[in-house]
C-alpha cells in the first residue's frame, strides 16, 4: 500500500500545471478518491503528479440556459448546490448526492470522475441524457465536446494529452422538464451494476442513458430501447441480470423523471 | 449494590476511541527492519527456483528470505512449521518469500525485483470434484506423518447394519460419521419429508486491524514476539516448537487486538519470528488490507446435502447429512467434526446419520470464524424446519419448541446436555411483537425465524487479584481482551471482593509473567477465565478479612467487605478501610500476608448458548436486492454480567449473520485466484444496511459460571443467515440454497420460479 517512487507537483495555475503534464509519464490529480488508491495498490505507476486541486475551477453556477459545474466541484458540493433544485437538473444532485460515502463525496470532483471514466461510475449517465458538453483546456487552447463524444472505452475519453477538463456544461432543460437518476450498485463497491438517467420534457419527449452495463455509458434512443446496447457480466451480476437491471432502471427513471415534470406543473 | 447486570463501558473503551491505545504495528523498536511478503500468484505450483538478486542488490534491502532460510525445526505443512512454501505452492496468496529491509517502501519496492520460477500444478478449487476418487491431489508432496496412504482413503460407514464403503480421493482428509438409529424407517414414519443442497463460500473474519506482528532478540538471546493473537502461551508453544527452542527462550506479548473473530492464531509470528533468527534484528511484518485477504485463514467453503423428516404433531424424525467441508491448504484440521455435530440443532431427532468430510483444495488455509461450522449448519436445517412447518402447516415456532432439547438430553456427541435454555429463548423471542404482525405484512415483505447454539469451550485457567496500598485490585490474566472479557472480569472481581469496579483494573500479562490461560475463542474466556477470577478475588479477600481480624480484633467469620471497607457484621462503625488494610501490609515489617488471591478453574461441564432470530426483510421482486427492515436476537447468556456488553455482542454476531445471509463471499476464478480481494468486491454489512437489531436477553445461569455467566460471543452469529433466509422464502416465495442471497441470485430464483408457475 505505498505507491512506487513518483514526484509531486502542485500546479499554480492551468499554464503551470500544462508545462508539468510534459514530462513523460505525468498525471494530473484532482480529488484524488480513484487515482491515489491506485498509486497505492502501483496499478498507476506515473513518474509525476500533477495536483490541480488548488486551481480552483470549482464554482457551480447557474447563468440563463446553461449550468456550469466547475471541474474542481465535488460530489459534496454538488448535492447541495441550490442551483441544481429544480425537477429538470434534479438528475445531477441525485447523481451526486449517491456516490460513494460521505469522504469520497467532500474529496471527490466532477472532473476527476469524468476523465476517470470507470464504466460503471454515474455521472457519465447524467451528462449524457442531459446533453451536456465538457470544456477542455490544453496549452494549444480550449475546445468544446459534447457529452456524447466524450466517452470512448472503459478508462479511456476524448482528452488528449496534457489536457484538462475545466467545466462542465449542462443546458437547462426546457421549463416542464423533469430529469432522474436510479441505479442499482454492487453492494461493496457501490458503483452501478446498472444506472439509467432520464429527462422528460414538457412535451413528452425523453432523453435517456444508461450506464454500468457495458465499457461505457451510452445514450439511448427516443423511448430509452435497450436494443443492440452492448452488456457484459461479471461473477456477481451475469449478463442476462444487467440486461434485465437496465430494463428496470431505466423504466424506474423514467417514472421518476415523469413524476417531477407532474409535480412541476 | 450488586455489580452484577450493570451496565458499564469497557475498560479499553476511552484509549480506543482517543487513539492512546498502542497495537501491535504501533511500538517503535530500536533498529527495526520491515518484511513484506511475495505472495504466490498461481494456486498449485512446483517451485523451481526464486531468483532474488536484483532484490538483494537495492539498496536498503537487508535479506530476501526463502523457506531454506528460517531456522525451521519442524516439518509438516501446517502454516507454523512452513511459513513460508517450501517445494510446493499450495494456494494463491500462499507467502513464498519474505524481502527484509530498512524501510517498508524500500521492501515494497524490491518485493518486484523477486521473481518465481514456477512448474504450474492442477488447481483443484472444487470441493465436490476434489473428493471424488481420481480427483488429482491439491498437495502432492506429503510429509512424514501422511505418507503414501494418503494417495487414496476408504471412510468406512455403518450403515443399518450393512457395511458400506464410499471411494474418496486422497484429498480427503477426514471422514466424520455420526449414526443412531434407523434413518430411513423414521423417513417412512414421518408425514413430511424434505431435502436440499446449501452451499456457502469462504467468508473473511475482516477484522479492523491486518495481521501484524514484530519480533527481536534480547541480549539474552530470548526471542520476543510483540503481536496482535488471540492466544499468547498457544503462539509461544507453536513457535518454541517450530523453531526448536526452549519455552522459556520464546516471550510472546499479545498486543491490544484490533479484532479478530478467530483469524488470528500464529500466521505472522513464525514469519517474523524466522527473520528475526536468521538476521539477529528485530523484524515487522505488518499486512496490508490486500495481503490480509489473500494470505490468512478465513472461514471454510461448504456443501452440505440434508434430509429431515417430522411427523404430523411436529415430532422430528429422521436427519440425514452429507457435509463437505473445503479445508483449503489446512491438512491440520477442519469444521467436519463440529458443522455435522450442530447440523442437528438444540433438537431431539429419534434417528440420524450425518457425515462430515474434510477436503484438501487449493484455496486459502481454512481458519476459525466465530462460531466455525455452526452457521453453514444452521442455514441448512433451520432452511429445511422452515418448510417442514410450511408442509406440516405448523407454526414455525411449535416445530422448535416440541422438540428442543432440555437438560439431560442425549445429544448428538453421545453426551447429555448441561443447562441449555433453548425453550426459554424460544419462548422470549415468540412474544416480540415482530411475530404478531407476520400475516399483516405489506407485499413482497416477510418475517423469518431460526435458532442455533454454540456449544461453548473449556481450558483450565487461572488468574491472581491483588491489592495495592492505595486500595485498588489489579487483576492479572493471560487472557486476550477480545470483545470485552477484560471488562467482565472487573464486575466479577469488584462483586467478589467488595469494591467498586472504578477502583479495578486488569492486566493482561505475557507468557513470562502471566498465569495460564488458553487463546480467546471458543466462548471460554468468561465462563473459564473469569471462575478463576472470582476464586483470586475470593482469596483475596480471605487475605483481607484475615489481615482486618487482627485488626480490629474480630472473628474473620463476622466481618463484610462493603464500599471498600472491611466492618463488623451488625456494627459497620466498627471498620477498617481496605486501603489502611493494604497500607498497613505492604510495608517494611508489616505483620500480614500482602492481600493477594490466586484462582483457578478446571470446568468440566459445557456451558452451550443459544440465540434465535427473528429477522423482517423486504425483497424488490424486480432487482432481487434484499432490504433488512428490523431484526430481533434473543440469547440465553447465563447471566449478563455487563448487559450493554452482553447486548453488543448480539448485535455484532448478528451483524456478521447478515453479512453472511447476504454480502460474503471469497470467490475464486477456475485457476483458483482470488477474485473478490478487496473491499471493492468483497461486501460487508455497512451502518445503512444494517437495521434496528432488538436483544433479548435470557437468563438461564450457567451453573458452573461466574454467577452463572457463560461464554456468549459466537452463539448470536449461528443462526441468523438462516433466519434472513427463512424471512426471504416469507417475502418473495423463494428458497434459497446459496449464501450470500444476492441480488443476481435472488433475481435468478425469482425468475426460474416464475417460469415453473407459468
Amino acid at each position: 500500500m505505498i505507491p512506487a517512487t513518483l514526484d509531486y507537483h502542485r500546479a499554480t495555475s492551468l499554464e503551470d500545471a500544462f508545462e508539468a503534464l510534459a514530462e513523460p509519464d505525468a498525471r494530473a490529480l484532482a480529488g484524488g478518491q480513484s487515482l491515489l488508491p491506485m498509486l497505492k495498490l502501483r496499478v498507476a505507476r506515473p513518474s509525476l503528479l500533477v495536483d490541480i486541486g488548488g486551481l480552483g475551477l470549482d464554482a457551480i453556477e447557474l447563468t440563463g440556459d446553461e449550468l456550469r459545474i466547475g471541474a474542481l466541484a465535488t460530489w459534496g458540493a454538488l448535492a447541495s448546490a441550490i442551483e441544481l433544485d429544480s425537477p429538470g437538473l434534479a438528475a445531477v444532485a441525485e447523481c451526486a448526492a449517491g456516490i460513494g460515502d460521505l469522504q469520497v463525496r467532500n474529496r471527490g470532483t466532477v472532473g476527476g470522475s469524468l476523465a476517470h471514466a470507470d464504466p460503471a461510475s454515474d455521472l457519465p449517465a447524467v451528462v449524457l441524457a442531459l446533453d451536456a458538453r465538457l470544456e477542455l483546456r490544453s496549452p494549444d487552447g480550449e475546445r468544446s465536446v459534447a457529452a456524447a463524444d466524450f466517452f470512448r472505452m472503459p478508462y479511456t475519453t476524448a482528452l488528449e494529452e496534457r489536457e484538462l477538463i475545466v467545466a462542465v456544461v449542462v443546458p437547462v432543460p426546457p421549463s416542464g422538464s423533469g430529469s432522474a437518476y436510479v441505479s442499482v450498485e454492487h453492494p461493496a463497491s457501490g458503483y452501478a451494476l446498472a444506472g439509467a438517467a432520464a429527462l422528460v420534457r414538457s412535451d413528452a419527449t425523453t432523453s435517456v442513458a444508461i450506464t454500468g452495463v457495458g465499457g461505457r455509458a451510452v445514450l439511448l434512443p427516443e423511448g430509452g430501447s435497450l436494443d443492440g446496447v452492448e452488456m457484459y457480466g461479471d461473477r456477481f451480476a451475469p449478463e442476462e441480470y444487467k440486461r434485465h437491471l437496465a430494463t428496470v432502471v431505466v423504466g424506474r427513471a423514467l417514472e421518476r423523471a415523469t413524476q417531477r415534470v407532474e409535480g412541476a406543473r | 449494590m450488586s455489580q452484577i447486570g450493570t451496565a458499564r463501558p469497557r475498560i479499553d473503551a476511552p484509549d480506543k476511541v482517543t487513539g492512546a491505545t498502542r497495537f501491535a504495528g504501533d511500538g517503535h523498536v530500536l533498529g527495526l527492519l520491515h518484511a513484506r511478503l511475495l505472495l504466490s500468484t498461481e494456486a498449485h505450483a512446483r517451485i523451481r527456483g526464486i531468483d532474488r538478486d536484483a532484490a538483494l542488490a537495492a539498496p536498503g534491502v537487508v535479506a530476501v528470505l526463502v523457506a531454506a532460510d528460517l531456522p525451521l525445526e519442524s516439518a509438516g505443512g501446517d502454516r507454523t512449521s512452513e511459513p513460508l512454501a517450501r517445494e510446493e505452492i499450495v494456494f494463491a496468496g500462499q507467502p513464498v518469500a519474505m524481502v527484509v529491509a530498512e524501510s517498508a517502501a524500500t521492501a515494497e519496492d524490491a518485493l518486484e525485483l523477486v521473481s518465481i520460477d514456477t512448474e504450474p500444478l492442477d488447481a483443484i478449487v472444487d470441493v465436490e470434484h476434489a473428493m471424488s476418487p481420481g480427483a488429482a491431489l491439491a498437495r502432492t508432496a506429503t510429509d512424514d506423518e501422511a505418507g503414501d496412504d494418503l494417495e487414496s482413503i476408504h471412510a468406512g460407514v455403518d450403515k443399518g447394519g450393512a457395511d458400506e464403503e464410499e471411494e474418496l480421493s486422497g484429498n480427503v482428509l477426514d471422514t466424520i460419521t455420526r449414526q443412531e438409529g434407523d434413518t430411513a424407517a423414521a423417513f417412512e414414519s414421518s408425514d413430511a419429508v424434505v431435502e436440499g443442497t446449501f452451499r456457502t463460500p469462504w467468508v473473511y473474519q475482516a477484522y479492523i486491524e491486518p495481521q501484524v506482528a514484530t519480533a527481536w532478540l534480547e541480549p539474552s538471546g530470548t526471542l520476543v514476539v510483540s503481536t496482535s493473537t488471540q492466544g499468547s502461551f498457544v503462539t509461544r508453544n507453536a513457535l518454541a516448537r517450530a523453531f526448536g527452542l526452549q519455552l522459556d527462550r520464546v516471550r510472546v506479548v499479545a498486543e491490544p487486538l484490533g479484532g479478530a473473530f478467530g483469524g488470528k492464531f500464529a500466521l505472522m509470528e513464525p514469519l517474523v519470528a524466522g527473520a528475526t533468527l536468521a538476521l539477529e534484528r528485530p523484524v515487522r511484518l505488518s499486512l496490508t488490507r490486500t495481503e490480509d485477504f489473500q494470505a490468512t485463514n478465513p472461514a471454510s467453503a461448504q456443501v452440505t446435502h440434508l434430509k429431515v423428516g417430522a411427523r404430523k404433531d411436529g415430532t422430528l424424525t429422521g436427519i440425514e447429512a452429507r457435509m463437505i467441508v473445503d479445508r483449503g491448504s489446512n491438512a491440520g484440521w477442519g469444521v467436519e467434526g463440529i458443522t455435522s455435530l450442530l447440523v442437528a440443532g438444540p433438537y431431539r431427532w429419534e434417528a440420524r446419520d450425518l457425515r462430515g468430510y474434510g477436503v484438501q483444495t487449493n484455496r486459502f488455509t481454512f481458519g476459525a470464524y466465530r462460531a466455525p461450522g455452526a452457521p453453514t449448519a444452521a442455514f441448512a436445517v433451520e432452511s429445511l424446519l422452515d418448510e417442514l412447518a410450511r408442509k406440516l402447516d405448523l407454526d414455525p415456532f411449535e416445530l422448535r419448541l416440541k422438540n428442543a432439547v432440555v437438560e439431560g438430553d442425549i445429544g448428538v456427541s453421545g453426551n447429555p446436555f448441561p443447562t441449555i435454555g433453548t425453550v426459554q429463548v424460544l419462548e422470549r423471542l415468540r412474544e416480540h411483537p415482530l411475530w404478531a404482525q407476520r400475516d399483516s405484512l405489506p407485499e413482497n415483505e416477510g418475517i423469518g425465524l431460526a435458532a442455533g447454539y454454540w456449544p461453548g469451550g473449556n481450558e483450565p485457567a487461572s488468574a491472581v487479584c491483588r491489592v495495592d496500598p492505595d486500595g485498588t485490585l489489579t487483576v492479572v490474566t493471560s487472557a486476550v481482551d477480545m470483545s470485552g472479557v477484560s471488562t467482565g472480569f472487573v464486575t466479577i472481581a469488584a462483586e467478589a471482593f467488595g469494591v467498586s469496579p472504578d477502583d479495578v483494573r486488569v492486566v493482561t500479562a505475557d507468557t513470562l509473567t502471566g498465569p495460564y490461560a488458553g487463546a480467546s475463542g471458543g466462548s471460554k474466556v468468561t465462563y473459564t477465565v473469569g471462575t478463576a477470577v472470582l476464586r483470586a478475588a475470593e482469596a483475596a479477600r480471605q487475605k483481607l478479612l484475615l489481615a482486618a481480624s487482627e485488626e480490629l480484633e474480630i472473628s474473620p467469620d463476622d466481618l463484610e467487605v462493603v464500599d471498600g471497607e472491611v466492618r463488623a457484621v451488625g456494627a459497620p462503625d466498627r471498620s477498617i478501610s481496605v486501603e489502611q488494610i493494604a497500607r498497613n501490609t505492604l510495608r517494611f515489617g508489616g505483620r500480614n500476608e500482602p492481600i493477594e488471591g490466586h484462582g483457578g478453574s478446571a470446568q468440566i461441564v459445557g456451558a452451550p448458548s443459544v440465540a434465535a432470530h427473528l429477522s423482517h426483510v423486504r425483497v424488490d421482486p424486480e432487482t432481487g436486492e434484499v432490504e433488512l427492515l428490523r431484526h430481533v436476537v434473543a440469547q440465553d447468556v447465563g447471566r449478563a454480567l455487563n448487559p450493554a456488553l452482553v447486548e453488543g455482542q448480539m448485535r455484532g454476531g448478528a451483524t456478521q449473520g447478515i453479512g453472511w445471509a447476504l454480502y460474503e463471499e471469497l470467490a475464486h476464478d477456475e485457476d483458483g485466484r482470488l477474485v473478490t480481494g478487496s473491499f471493492l468486491t468483497y461486501a460487508i454489512p455497512v451502518a445503512e444496511q444494517v437495521p434496528e437489531i432488538d436483544t433479548l436477553i435470557v437468563e438461564v445461569p450457567a451453573p458452573d459460571g461466574p454467577y452463572g455467566a457463560k461464554g456468549i460471543g459466537e452463539a448470536p452469529v449461528v443462526a441468523a443467515p438462516a433466519a434472513v433466509a427463512n424471512a426471504v422464502r416469507a417475502a418473495a416465495g423463494v428458497r434459497m440454497h446459496e449464501l450470500p442471497m444476492t441480488a443476481p441470485r435472488i433475481w435468478a430464483a425469482l425468475s426460474s420460479s416464475a417460469g415453473e408457475e407459468a
